[in-house]
Parts: structure tokens; sequence; C-alpha cells
């Protein structure tokens, strides 16, 4: 069997008999979509062809993308809208843009060259970690809207950008972290050239004088680490005292405060060691793992949380002579009047005026197949209007819409959420308990022996075990780790996941869109008379290919049928060599040749009838299709010894069928979010730590409370935003590597533990015996860290 | 040893500038993008005027005659 070909844009299959070809780096290439095609006919128009050859990752398919229509984006050129985003300054605005679609770093490139090559662009710079653009340009030649479509022509799709309080705080705590690092490093090495100085292993001719100035400049350097750089520690330690806590940070913030204020006795009176060097050092290796960790993490979560669109920017208002005008949806109000035309979703809860369609619910409810609607019912804000267009009037608005009660219901489950004990935390009390003890008893028995030397033995001692190495034991190995799943696909957002994976005794699985595609497929076709399948699918397809309806995507794009007109909720009719077909419901297919139409031969699915005047010629099943790896995720649920629950909105038989083939004993449909919040909170009172994987916004409320959640790639913004980790790869099969990558590092972190204990173990006796000089306490604890972030980067391969 | 009388000061305050220079510099959002730089340079062969500077360069290697 060979494989179909991969379009050469995207890398999704070309289907059979596609015409989409270019030629690109001097070759001709097949594309799977006029969408693909056209934006690398734009690509290579622009001299930009160089992007095909650095790239690393395919391009997303621009059909794939948010849709923009041209109306809804002039609606960004009005003045009252730009307001808030578009600044200016003389001639040139500028605007920050968050770019979607951007698979690897040649995106970049190709975005910044390209914009550069239009004249009334000034400055585009992307930022390829958050994925914003900045762009300043001159906006009497190039209004926004134009702007905004130059980019969806090379395939990407822009939305203004706003910073909100959470991302500007995120910007400013990321660069205090790195201006706390820098500085630490900086003065740090000049602490060690003036301290190291006075050591008795370095110190050949001191002068007594020169002795007195190095330590005073010690103590001017060190100060500003302690009180700029270390305020983290300390305020952690104060926070975790009040909540009788025993962590990292009480012992850290010992050791640095000690070894100060030690500091400071010992230059002012001239006698003593100087433990100058070791507070920079601490601070620098400290404040070093934080920040690796704190990057690893809000790398691209700060771009996912940013895209919390569920409903439309815009929409058509109707105006009492029933003409529409498309208006923000902000600018409604309750009673208005609003079309939506088929593919758009509904931007408010309401009642159907006039029309007739079905309406896709799956993100809220997970009902799998959309649901015909009529005049008279009621409609929700963000769910799909699919075949019709509809009249409604609006009955809800923002905060008093269903979506936004899903949203609160999501508010209140985060309260929720358990804390999963981290091993980290639990080794620093114990660590921390004993060297105090230790100190304790050391303290006690010197200051028998010889009360002059007690205070510096105990303060070596302090030092010589700070647990350096033990808190970059898990920063390190996590930072690694959550690298290396990144390139498996799975962000993590969160940073309790790694560990928690280990401790998962429950899996909780959505139906759609998580153990199935989550969008309707060709399962099967039945011939009904001469023609064999392939060539009513070949029909079919003709008929389909003219439709914006979402089953259109299921046949592929080949040339359309001539004289095609679409009814409403009821099929499609066109002329395909010479012949009048219809496809859609029975009775308007078999209306064609004035036959009466057959019954359904079955029930799974959405069935389609397919005829021409001769009468029906196929049936056309659709189906929702299981991923291919999910046996491969409930093979490992069965070895781990796993509960398994299949929780899904879905009311169908469907839910049932597709359990029994996976083996999922405990499977329930028809839930609302309610309900399967309530399933969750039953289970956390049992006892048991769950794994929830999701993608509805249905979902949403129990992706918050659950131990630990994971969104599907493919899943709404809220469900993402609101899960610990994404699997932006969509492949189930990326999880049972997780799970994997979770034990090693386990391991890894457990091993680190083991050999910063050992040697704080090791050195705690010599200390003790008041052996250790600053000098070796420096090089120990150098070398221990060494051990322990050497052993961290196993994890990266 | 009366060296390090100046070379003391002089050393605090290299420190102080190089802190008020890394100050500037991540106030200036240089450390914003810590991953697209890595890959620009991936992308100069693609640049017309990186091209026409590398073509310049290696014109007047040719033009000039090597030292004997």
């Amino acid at each position: 069997m060979n494989s179909p070909t991969a379009c050469f844009h995207c890398g999704l299959p070309v289907p059979a008999g596609s015409r989409f070809q270019a030629r690109v780096l001097d070759e001709p290439r097949a594309f799977c979509c006029p969408g693909c095609q056209a934006v690398a006919e734009a690509i290579v128009a622009g001299g930009l062809d160089g992007y095909y050859r650095h790239r690393t990752e395919n391009a997303s398919n621009p059909e794939a993308l948010p849709r923009q229509l041209s109306d809804e984006l002039q609606l960004y050129d009005r003045a009252d809208v730009q307001a808030n985003y578009v600044q200016h300054q003389g001639e040139l605005a500028e605007t920050c843009l968050l770019i979607e679609g951007i698979s690897c770093a040649a995106c970049g490139w190709l975005i910044e060259r390209h914009l550069r090559t239009l004249p009334a662009i000034a400055e585009a710079q992307l930022n390829l970690s958050n994925q914003r653009l900045q762009v300043r340009w001159a906006d009497s030649q190039l209004p926004l809207s134009q702007l905004l479509g130059e980019l969806r022509k090379i395939g990407y799709v822009a939305h203004p950008y706003q910073a909100d309080q959470a991302a500007e705080l995120l910007q400013r705590e990321n660069r205090r972290a790195l201006r706390q690092l820098g500085v630490a490093g900086l003065l740090w090495m000049q602490v060690m050239m003036a301290a190291m100085a006075t050591w008795p292993e370095f110190n050949l001719d001191l002068s007594a004088d020169m002795d007195r100035i190095l330590r005073w400049t010690s103590l001017f350097l060190t100060t500003p680490i302690v009180f700029y750089c270390c305020t983290d520690f300390f305020k952690g330690a104060l926070r975790d005292l009040r909540t009788r806590h025993l962590t990292m940070d009480i012992s850290v913030s010992l050791a640095i405060g000690g070894a100060y204020l030690a500091g400071i006795w010992s230059t002012v009176t001239g006698v003593g060691e100087l433990y100058y060097d070791a507070v920079g050092m601490f601070a620098l290796f400290l404040l070093a793992g934080r920040y690796l960790e704190r990057r690893a993490r809000e790398r691209t979560a700060a771009a996912t949380s940013q895209l919390v669109n569920l409903l439309p920017a815009s929409c058509l208002r109707l105006d009492a002579r029933g003409n529409s005008q498309r208006v923000l949806v902000s600018e409604l109000s309750v009673g208005d009047q609003v079309q939506v035309p088929p593919g758009h979703s509904l931007p408010a809860d309401g009642r159907i005026l006039a029309g007739q369609s079905s309406i896709d619910e799956s993100l809220l409810t997970g009902e799998y197949l959309p649901l015909p609607r009529a005049v008279g019912d009621s409609v929700t804000a963000g769910t799909l209007n699919v075949e019709g267009p509809l009249t409604i009037e609006v009955q809800a608005l923002g905060a008093a819409t269903r979506l936004s009660a899903i949203v609160r219901l999501l508010e209140r489950a985060q309260a929720d959420k358990p804390r999963l004990a981290e091993l980290a935390d639990k080794v620093a009390q114990w660590f921390l308990l004993i060297v105090l003890g230790v100190a304790a008893l050391v303290g006690l028995v010197w200051w028998q022996i010889d009360p002059q030397r007690a205070f510096w033995i105990v303060l070596a001692l302090l030092v010589a075990t700070c647990p350096c190495a033990l808190s970059l034991a898990t920063p390190t190995a996590l930072t690694t780790a959550t690298g290396s799943l990144h390139k498996l696909g799975l962000l993590l957002t969160r940073g309790h996941v790694l560990e928690g994976l280990n401790q998962i005794d429950t899996l909780i699985l959505d139906k759609t869109g998580t153990l199935t595609e989550g969008r309707l497929t060709l399962s099967r076709i039945l011939p009904l008379r001469d023609l064999d399948s392939d060539a009513c699918l070949a029909l079919a397809a003709a008929l389909e290919s003219g439709s914006e309806h979402p089953i259109a995507r299921a046949f592929g794009r080949v040339q359309p049928a001539a004289e095609l007109i679409s009814h409403p909720g009821l099929g499609l009719q066109g002329v395909v060599d010479g012949r009048h077909l219809r496809i859609g419901q029975a009775a308007f297919v078999a209306e064609l040749s004035g036959q009466s139409a057959p019954g359904i031969p079955g029930d799974q699915g959405q069935w389609l009838l397919l005829g021409d005047q001769q009468g029906p010629l196929a049936w056309l099943v659709l189906d929702d299709r299981l991923r291919s790896d999910a046996p491969e995720l409930l093979e490992l649920a069965r070895q781990r010894d796993w509960r398994v629950l299949l929780l899904s909105g879905d009311s169908s038989p469907m839910v049932h069928s597709l359990a029994t083939q996976l083996g999922i004993d405990d499977a329930r449909g028809g839930l609302t979010p309610d309900e399967k919040l309530a399933v969750l909170r039953q289970l956390h009172d049992e006892g048991r730590r769950v794994l929830m994987l999701g993608d509805g916004v249905n979902d949403v409320p129990v992706l918050a409370a659950a131990d630990i959640s994971i969104a599907m790639g493919s899943a709404t913004d809220l469900a993402k935003t609101s899960a610990d980790a994404v699997l932006l790869s969509n492949r189930l099969s990326s999880l049972v590597q997780a799970f994997a990558m979770a034990r090693r590092t386990r391991r890894i972190i457990i091993e680190n533990l083991s050999w910063a204990c050992l040697y704080n173990g090791l050195i705690l006796p010599f200390a003790a015996l008041g052996w250790v000089t600053p000098g070796w306490a420096a090089l120990g604890m150098s070398l221990s860290s060494l051990v322990v972030v050497i052993n961290a980067l196993r994890l990266s391969r | 040893m009366p060296a390090l009388y100046v070379m003391i000061p002089i050393a605090i305050i290299v420190v102080a500038l190089a802190i008020w220079l890394f100050f500037w510099a991540v106030d200036s959002g240089q450390y914003d993008d810590l991953d697209g730089p890595a890959h620009s340079i991936l992308f100069d062969d693609e640049d017309p005027k990186h091209k026409a500077g590398v073509e310049q360069a290696a014109d007047k290697q040719d033009k000039t005659p090597p030292h004997a």
C-alpha cells in the first residue's frame, strides 16, 4: 500500500486526484487544498521561498485556522475599536499582534521579511517565545485590516493584542528575575576575588591594612546580593514560617542570612572567617535554577493563555428595515436581532426567529452530531450554526449566557484542586530538622570545650550544609524533562504535572474530541444501485466541494459540480456530467426521482443519501472516528491498574459502544458539566488521584478541579488554559511516552536528592569537628551542585 | 601593593557600569525573546544585503594580491 502524498505546505495527506499544484523551489509540488496552494503561491511570489528550505516543521493548515472575514477585519479600522491597542506617533502607528499558526523559527523569518517588503511598514519584529509581533507602520497607506490580510495571505492569523494585567505582571517578574540573576553573577565574581584573597590558602603577604580594606570591599559588594537578589528567599521563608511549614526557603535563608551577619561581625572586628563568597554562590546557583524552571514553564503557556475567545468578535445585526450591519459583539444589546450565516458561531444566547438549521453543540455538551433547530427553539452562545442562515433574537449576553455559567463553575472548581505533595518539600523538611538538631548539638558540645570557637563552627556547619545541591536537584530535573516533553508534543504549563503523573490512580476520559477525532469523517459507503462506492464518492465529493458546511470537509476538495444549489437543512443539488444529483436527507433526495424515501438502515452516525433522477444511488455514513492510538493509552492504564472512566456529555449510544470497543467498564453518557464535576468530587472523597483528559468547554470545570488535567491540542482555548498540560501533538501515544518520562524524571530527582543528602551527610562530621574552612566549603558545594546538574541533563536524551 | 588602592575602586566602578548596562539591556527588552535570535543567523543567506556584503568582501580579496 502506498501512502498518500503529503501536502507540501501543511503535511496533511493530499486527496487523490487533487489538482492543487504550484512550483516551489523549482519543482512542482502538490497541495491538499486551495488554501495551502494560495499561501504557497503568495510566499513564492514574494521571493520568500527560502522559508521552505529552512523550516523544520510543516506549516499550519490555513483552513484549520480561525476564519476572518474581510468585513469583520474592516471593523478593526474603526478608530473607537483601535483606541485600545494602537498608538499613534505622527505618521506612524504602532501595535502588538498575537500571531496564530507559528510552527517553527522559519515562520518568524517569513513574517518579518514579508512585512518588511511592504512600503508602508517601518518596523516589524516578531518575538518567537510568546508569538507576538510588534509592528510600526504608516496606517494612512495601509489600514490595519489590510495588514492583517497580508499576514493571512502567507498563512497566519493575527489578533490585535492588548496586554492584560496578568501578562504585564508576568513580564515584569521575568525581567526582575533576570536582573536579580545578573546582579548576583556580576557581584559574586568581584566578591570572590576580594574575599578569597583573605583566605589563609591564598594569603601570602597581605598587610593588616589591606586585609581590612578587602573585608570592607567584599561587605560592600555582598550587601546588594543579600538585599536585592535574595529578597524572594527571605519572603518565602517568612511566609512558610507563618504557616508553620519547614521548606527549602527557610533553609536557604538561614544559610545566607547567617553567613552574611557573621561576615559583618568579622569585618567590623577583624577576626573570624569570611563567608561572603558563599553568599554570592548560593544566590547565583539558586536563582539560576529558579529562572530556568520559570522559563520552561512559562514558555508557550503565555501564548495560549491570551486566546480565550470562544465567542466571535463581531456579528451581523439587523436594523428595523431588515438591513444587516456588522458590529462588535460588545455593541449588542438584549432584544436585538442578529443574523448568523452557516459556519459561524452564535454570539449570544437567544431564540430563533427565522430559518432552519442544525447546531453543533459539541464543545458545550459533548454531543458529536449537530442537532436540528427550527423557529422558536433556544440556542446558546458559543455553539456553531452548521447548515442554514438563522435570525435570532438576543436574550442573554456576556456574563448572563450559559457559556459564562460554565466559566463561573470553572472558577469554583479551581478552588477544589488538591495540591500534590512534592518530593523535594518533604525531603527539605527532614533535612532542615536534622541540620538544625545537629547544629544545636554541635554548638552545645563546643560551648563546653571552647566557647570562643563554638559560634564559628556552628556557622561553618550551617554554610557547609546549605542545601544548594538539594534545592537545585528538582528544578534542574524538571526543567530538562519539560524541554524533552515539549519536543514530544506535550506542553506542561504548571509545575506539579511531572511529579504528579506518578501518583495517579484514576483516569477520566472525555469522548468527543479526546478519544475520537472530534470531527465527522466518512466511515462507510453503501451503494444501492449499479454504481460502485468509488464512483458514488466521486459524485458526492463533487457536490459537497461547493459547500461551506463542516460535513463537506469529510469529502475533500475536487472539481465542484455545476449548478450547485444548497437547500439548508435538507441537502445539496447539482449537475455532474449532465446528471442531476442530490445529496442530503433521504426525503429530499427521493423527491428528485419521485420515489418514496428508503428508511435509514443503521442508527450510528450521520446518514446521507445520494441520488439522481432515477432513484437513490448510495448511502454515505459519516461518523466520528476513534483516534488510532487510543487503545495504546488504555493498555497503559490497564498495566498500571488504574480505574478508567469515560464521562461524556453525548447521550447517543455511541458512548457505550465505544466503551465496549476499548474495554472501559465505567462509561456514562449525557452528563452536564455539573454532573461531571460531581463524579470527580466523589472520586476525590474516595481518596483517588485523578488524571483528566478532555477538550470541550463542558470538560473545563473537571479539568480545573482534577489533580492533573491534560487538554488536547485541538481543544477550546478555555480548556487549554484551565488544564495543567496541553497535548499539542494531539497524539495519545505522546501521553504514553510522557508517563515513561515522568518515571525517569522521578528516578533522576530521587538520585539527585540522595546525592545532595549524601554530600551533606559526609561533610557534616568534618564541619562539626571544625575542619571545614570557607575554601573547602565552596569547593564541595560547587562540585556537588555540578554533579546534580549534569545528572539532570541526562533527561534531555 | 599600593596599586590595589587604585585597582579596587576601579573594579567597583567597572562592576557598577556593567550592572547599569545589564539593567538597560533587560529593560529595553533584549532578553525577552531568547529563542528567535538563535535561529535568525540561519537566514542570513536569504538576505540580499548580507549576500551583497559577502560578495563585496570576496571581490576585494581577489583584487588585492596577497603580500609576498
